[in-house]
Order: structure tokens, then sequence, then C-alpha cells
């Protein structure tokens, strides 16, 4: 019981640090703007749904690896990925530049 | 947070009549040009990969096959796909031609076959086997 509970607290904890990166921080979403801020470096965080296409995931783990930028599975596919970042559309990859008020970089890598 | 696109990456050509061959960055222009407002690099790589070398070949066939031609091209980092491979070959003639090394033909035809010779003297040492090998898909 314990494990499961912690689990769902962890995604609650991405989402809730999520919406305050987007309400202070610089992001992107998309596929082209993910790599764009992947090849200058300028990503600090890459968030992928789960429902990425398996290519895709690793295209983006080993663009991701090059640069050592770390990368969060998140736990949803794109159309909670989108919700979560308060989105009416849906979002399979996206990128932190800057996190803004939010934690989310320093407690959330270790995932690559 | 590394910049990996810099001179010395091998990278993988992706659209072009060069789609599939392996290429090495000589010259990054990060912010573009006046004609190609884009990030794009000066690439040189193998339009040509030498070809397998068994035991039984004559000194003759050997330098044969051991040829290489190579393409030099301006190329945007969108149809790149960086590898985590480098080659430190020296192609310092090349990159200093910079943008007008590409910019009359005769000058392209001499950096690449500068080029060409560089790349061929490190294919006969041995080393970065992964580069001259061609890239089965």
């Amino acid at each position: 019981m314990a494990p499961t509970k912690k689990a769902k607290k962890s995604t609650e904890n991405i989402n809730n640090k999520l919406q305050l990166v987007m309400k202070s921080g610089k992001y992107t979403l998309g596929y082209k703007t993910v790599l764009k801020t992947l090849r200058s470096s300028k990503g600090k965080l890459i968030i992928l749904a789960n429902n990425c296409p398996p290519l895709r995931k690793s295209e983006i783990e080993y663009y991701a690896m090059l640069a050592k930028i770390s990368v969060h599975h998140f736990h949803g596919n794109n159309v909670d990925l989108g919700t979560a970042c308060g989105k009416y559309y849906r979002v399979c990859c996206l990128s932190i530049i800057d996190p803004g008020d939010s934690d989310i970089i320093s407690t959330t890598p270790g995932t690559q | 947070m590394v910049k990996f696109l810099k001179p010395g990456k091998a990278v993988i050509l992706l659209q072009g009549r060069y789609a599939g061959r392996k290429a090495v960055i000589v010259r990054v222009f990060e912010e573009g040009t006046r004609d190609r407002p884009y990030g794009h690099c000066l690439v040189a790589g193998l339009a040509k990969y030498p070809k397998k070398v068994i035991r039984k070949d004559s000194a003759k066939k050997t330098a044969k096959k051991s040829r290489v031609k190579c393409f030099l091209k301006l190329v945007n980092f969108t149809h790149l796909m960086p590898t985590r491979y480098t080659l430190d070959v020296d192609l310092k003639d090349v990159a200093s031609g910079g943008p007008d090394a590409l910019a009359s033909s005769d000058k392209k035809v001499a950096a690449a076959k500068s080029a060409k010779a560089r790349l061929e003297e490190r294919f006969k040492t041995g080393k970065n086997r992964w580069f001259f090998t061609k890239l089965r898909f």
C-alpha cells in the first residue's frame, strides 16, 4: 500500500511543479522545439509522455545523453501531460528552459 | 547542458542526396549567416565509403579499395543526427576556407580534395573504424 501511495504522491508533486513552471518559468512544448533546445543546450529538463513513440523517445533520450540534460518520463499520456501543463491540447514532450520559482530541476533529475 | 555540435563530432545526414552518410562537423555557424538565417554547419562526409579489404588483395587492389570520395556541405542542424563518436581529423585548411570555401566550384573541389586526403590517411591508420563503415538501413 505504501509504495503505491508514494508513487501517487510524486506524480501529484510533478503536476504541481509543472504548474508552477508554466506560471513563472520558461518552457517549450512539442518535439521540434524540444530538439532545438537540446541542440543549443538551453533546456534544463525534458519531460516525455508515456505514449511517446519509442523511436522519438529514444531519439530525445540520445540527444539528452549527448547534452547531459536529464529526461523525466511522465506517468501519463500526452493528453494528461497537456492537461498538467494547463493546455487544452496534447503535449508529447516538453522542455523546461528556465524553471522560474519551481524546484523541479533540483528535485527530479536522476531519471535519465 | 553541454554543447555537443562542435567541430570534430561525427554526425549522420538525414536529408538530401547524402542522407544516411556519415560526416564530421568541420565548422559550426551557430547563429546562421545572412544567406542562411538558421543554425547550420559545414560538414565533410563520405560520399563513397572505402570498400572492404581482404587479406589476399594485392597492394594495388588495397590502394584502390581504400579510396574514399568526400563531400563538403552546409547542412541545417535539423537535418543531422549527432552521434556519440568524434573524429579528430584536423581539417583546418578546409575550415579556414569557411563560408567562401564553398563559394566557387574550383575552391570547393580543392577543399574536397584536401578533405579526401585527410580522411583517407585516417582510414589507413585503422582508427575510427565506425566512421568508415557504411550505415546499413
